[in-house]
């Protein structure tokens, strides 16, 4: 068979990993392990969880309700079909289960854009996060606060090539069109950025 | 080329990059337990970033997606196949032949590779570090669906040394099935790699183990490719292709 780096990743033992702090992460890990046993309950137990972060990031990346509540459908089926090769060594379930969100989401974005079916000045527009409006939104939570309070921790260029990339769900090279700014700047100040993201938010090493 | 890739990660865990790129980024991962360790932290951190913008979704949702849920069959658990490839029977045709069929007169004309390819999706197909955290339809559903894309093209080689390799190739789904079956073994330090070759060059596809003389691989992010080549390396492979070319099997634009 073909190595594709299967048996060196095996061989390093990784460390777990996880940024979701508390008891909500320990929860959505353990009902993740008992939805891919197949148990229904556990796993509507585990969409009442999670449902608000990932509606929440797909109509922050998508903008349409309707079509961030189909976005959000597809991500449950398939947490719900993929579970089963969950692999809590490698992360948290709630990062597992963002990450699909946002892959889904982008890819919605993306095949809209490719269809000719977004206008490229609203694109544009609604790419600008608002941000203080979202963060004012999230208040009272601990963790939020923490996001919040190590995005800003970040230079202003960092902090705009990431916030764009993520939540407006453009590539690298879109960005930097949108900052007007050098290609491979945006993509060293993407990576300066979360690696001082991660730092920040300390996650488990 | 490998600094260029690294420097993506960052763009990769906000799925920043199109899809070539990520394909990159993911064989780079597979080949530096390091590199996927600093991609794991930094997805993870991403993550983060949903923190931010939860919102209740409309009530409705939930029982649309526990309807959907009820009736959806979970995918089996990843499993890391150690079981060699089942031996394809090599047909005794004229060596260095070369051939592109289109697929309705395909289904007739590829049978023997086609079943090659069921049989050693099964065992044989190697599912990496990254992968596993990937979303989407397994490894074995991927290839099954290149193999019924209605655009599947396929083309079939002899190498000298003996055996067969056939890639076949879905411009529309942007990947291609890599059956190498049989070809002469290449020795215990020495592994068989596959390539994807273009104008600007050639990108390792995936090496095969060392010794191992068959084996089935899924490519993602075909794109511009021009051939798909097969060389014989060092156990573990190169960062350059080795030449002469074993196999060389042009992919139709």
């Amino acid at each position: 068979m073909f190595d594709q780096g299967a048996e060196a990743h095996r061989r390093q033992e990784p460390t777990r990993l996880s940024v979701a702090p508390g008891a909500e992460s320990d929860t959505a890990d353990a009902l993740l392990h008992r939805a891919a046993l197949g148990e229904d309950d556990a796993f509507a137990a585990l969409y009442d969880l999670v449902s608000a972060r990932v509606y929440g990031l797909c109509l922050r990346v998508v903008r349409d309700p309707a079509q961030a509540e189909e976005v959000a459908q597809e991500v449950f089926v398939e947490v719900w079909r993929t579970a089963t090769r969950f692999d809590e060594r490698r992360g948290s379930a709630t990062a597992w289960i963002a990450t699909i969100a946002h892959r889904r989401a982008v890819d919605r974005v993306r095949s809209a854009q490719a269809a000719g079916e977004r206008e490229r000045r609203a694109a544009t527009e609604t790419a600008v996060p608002e941000y203080d409006q979202v963060a004012e939104a999230a208040a009272g939570r601990l963790e939020h606060r923490q996001v919040r309070r190590c995005l800003k921790t970040l230079t202003e260029l960092q902090r705009q090539a990431i916030t764009l990339a993520y939540y407006g769900g453009h590539t690298y090279r879109q960005v930097a069109t949108l900052l007007e700014t050098a290609v491979p700047t945006v993509k060293s100040r993407i990576r300066d950025g979360l690696v001082k993201l991660r730092d920040c938010l300390e996650v488990a090493r | 080329m490998s600094a260029d890739i690294h420097a993506l990660i960052g763009a990769w865990a906000l799925d920043a990059v199109n899809d070539q790129e990520r394909r990159l980024v993911e064989a780079h991962l597979g080949e530096c337990a390091s590199c996927a360790q600093e991609a794991a932290e930094l997805r993870e951190a991403v993550a983060r970033l949903s923190d931010v913008t939860v919102a209740e979704p409309p009530a409705r949702l939930r029982g649309r997606v526990l309807a959907e849920v009820r009736r959806t069959r979970q995918a089996a658990p990843a499993t890391t196949g150690a079981e060699a490839a089942p031996q394809q029977a090599a047909p005794s045709r004229p060596r260095r032949t070369r051939r592109t069929f289109h697929l309705p007169r395909l289904r007739l004309a590829l049978g023997a590779a086609a079943i090659a390819v069921a049989a050693a999706f099964a065992g044989v197909v190697a599912t990496w570090a990254i992968m596993h955290q990937q979303p989407g339809p397994s490894e074995a559903d991927r290839i099954a669906a290149v193999l019924e894309a209605a655009d599947a093209e396929v083309a079939q080689e002899q190498p000298d040394g003996g055996g067969q390799v056939t890639v076949i190739s879905s411009a529309s789904l942007d990947q291609a099935v890599v059956v190498i079956a049989d070809l002469a073994s290449p020795g215990a330090d020495r592994s068989y790699q596959v390539w994807m070759v273009d104008e600007a060059g050639q990108v390792s596809a995936g090496v095969m183990d060392a010794g191992d003389s068959s084996a089935t691989m899924l490519i993602e992010g075909v794109g511009d490719t021009d051939l798909i080549g097969v060389t014989e390396e060092p156990a573990g492979g190169s960062d350059t292709p080795t030449l002469p070319l074993i196999a060389g099997l042009p992919l139709d634009a």
